[in-house]
């Protein structure tokens, strides 16, 4: 197989090459590198924290390694680093921080619980049956609630305090890119990657009820400068959405079966094996867990029966 | 009783009026603004969330509400607001950023996990009997982790990527702080309470071993701020620390039983009993479910006997054979 650069994401949803924030912000950032690549999507594991991933010959960039998929991009896939020059900067630090705290935060928050988790569903589980993406769902929006401490009785002021710090944000970085066409140095980089992802989901697949696109679409700023994105990289490539291919577990596999002409890329399968077989066991501790459930539910009842059958006389029938 | 200025912390240690984070930020804030207040301890519930709070005659602000204690103390409780003027600054909001995320969490993570919780044991526990403590902060450590996605599998990547937000981040405090006195506008505001205490937690009660410490000590300028912090407004105030007055429940119950000259306070009052039979019944979930799991035990033992006996001789069964 020639060597292809692939950029495996999840699938395409509300108008957009994907409706992930992640997987947006490393194709948008592909795009500014003018890296040419294609766009595969992952149907079987949409759940998995490793999507999105970038191939590139025997060598696989995972998003749950480093600080995510674009500085893996930078540091080990050899794309052009576009932060050199501005990364030093200090308000640039401190954008980084506001992106990818505040916002990626009020996202999250939004996503799986401001919208009744809606809009997460269609993103992340559609292809999953419908009882396993409703536990996952529920499961992901727990998560949310204990990261941010959110309890019954704090509910609101976490709300509030989320979305006053977005606000806060969006004010911010209003101000930062004011005209121009990029946040820094007016040329792209990853941090215009990350805020361009989080505004194209903010605008597409967020409810218009939502109050966190409410609060974006008070700055025309930012409203035109994620619009000027999304003419420019998604619809004047229409092709990876109107026609897109299904990555498969026969092209993984294919591409696993090659002979290792990298030593890094080793450890990074070895290290997938070992993920897989983690999550696998994970699945039998929790069936194991159900079953103990049962199997002590059954018991409780048994044991009642036994007390009151103890009291009368010393002998015991299941039969009786 | 006369209306006193109350800010009840966790007790002092490492030299410092107190140990805790969010104590010392809203100490320092009240210093920046001037306002006379006394310092009392907590001693009973250390593990609280509500600390540090504020007791202004009946108004009672805690730090589990709006944005924290200061926020609280500038809105509710009338201090004086030191933002004013300089919080529509771009700059202003990302440098909170920094502070209440990146260095919030590289802070929490080097008390918790990174110097094996010894550190924040002794600012929170220390008077917990010992396996409370020890228990308390193990759960701790547990949510920390659980916050930054922290497994196995991971846990030298979160690591260095914690390290290096940090470290970043104090870089661009350097840059910003240069050879002034304060962050913004050469005075004083709430990002400046926040930092210092940072800084005073980072280099009084981390071991000398700590990552954080050590990357926080190679910028100079940011070393130089706080000590030049610590000489001004608490090696000047030997008070506080060297005669504590300790918070009792008695004074508590004394304040509570004024009768409310203010609307607001009431509602929170109430807000406090709701939590504390919140509280309540949350131990009393987590006994029953210790006792689940015991009854559980023990029944799964029966239960072999049961599936042993039954293929013997099947028909009858009995505990004393």
């Amino acid at each position: 197989m020639a060597e292809v650069n692939t950029l495996v994401v999840r699938k395409p949803c509300f108008g957009l090459p994907t409706g992930c924030p992640q997987c947006l912000s490393a194709y948008i950032y592909l795009k500014f590198a003018q890296f040419p690549f294609q766009l595969d999507f992952h149907l079987n594991n949409p759940h998995s924290d490793q999507i999105p991933y970038f191939e590139v010959g025997d060598y696989v960039a995972y998003n749950n390694e480093k600080e995510g998929i674009i500085e893996c991009l930078k540091k080990d896939v050899g794309v052009v680093d576009l932060d050199s020059g501005v990364s030093s900067l200090p308000e640039w630090i401190s954008t980084k921080a506001i992106l990818t705290t505040w916002l990626a935060d009020a996202l999250t928050y939004e996503l799986w619980l401001g919208c009744e988790g809606s809009s997460a569903y269609s993103i992340y589980y559609p292809d999953l049956p419908w009882p396993l993406g409703k536990i996952l769902s529920w499961k992901k929006a727990h998560w949310v609630k204990l990261k941010h401490g959110i309890t019954n009785d704090n509910a609101e002021v976490k709300k509030e305090e989320i979305y006053e710090r977005a606000k806060s944000a969006y004010d911010a970085l209003s101000s930062c890119l004011g005209e121009q066409n990029y946040l820094f140095e007016n040329r792209p980089s990853s941090l215009d990657a990350i805020f361009l992802a989080h505004g194209l989901v903010v605008l597409h697949a967020l409810p218009e009820s939502s109050m966190l696109r409410i609060k974006f679409s008070e700055h025309a700023h930012l409203v035109r400068y994620v619009q000027q994105c999304k003419t420019e990289f998604i619809e004047a490539a229409p092709s990876p959405s109107s026609a897109p291919r299904f990555h498969t577990g026969a092209s993984s596999s294919a591409s696993k079966s090659h002979s290792s002409s990298k030593p890094k890329s080793k450890p990074k399968r070895e290290k997938t094996q070992e993920e897989k077989t983690f999550k696998r066991k994970a699945k039998y501790f929790v069936v194991a867990q159900l079953v103990a459930v049962v199997v002590f539910l059954t018991l409780m009842t048994s044991f009642d029966d036994a007390e009151v059958e103890l009291d009368d006389d010393g002998g015991y029938d299941f039969d009786e």
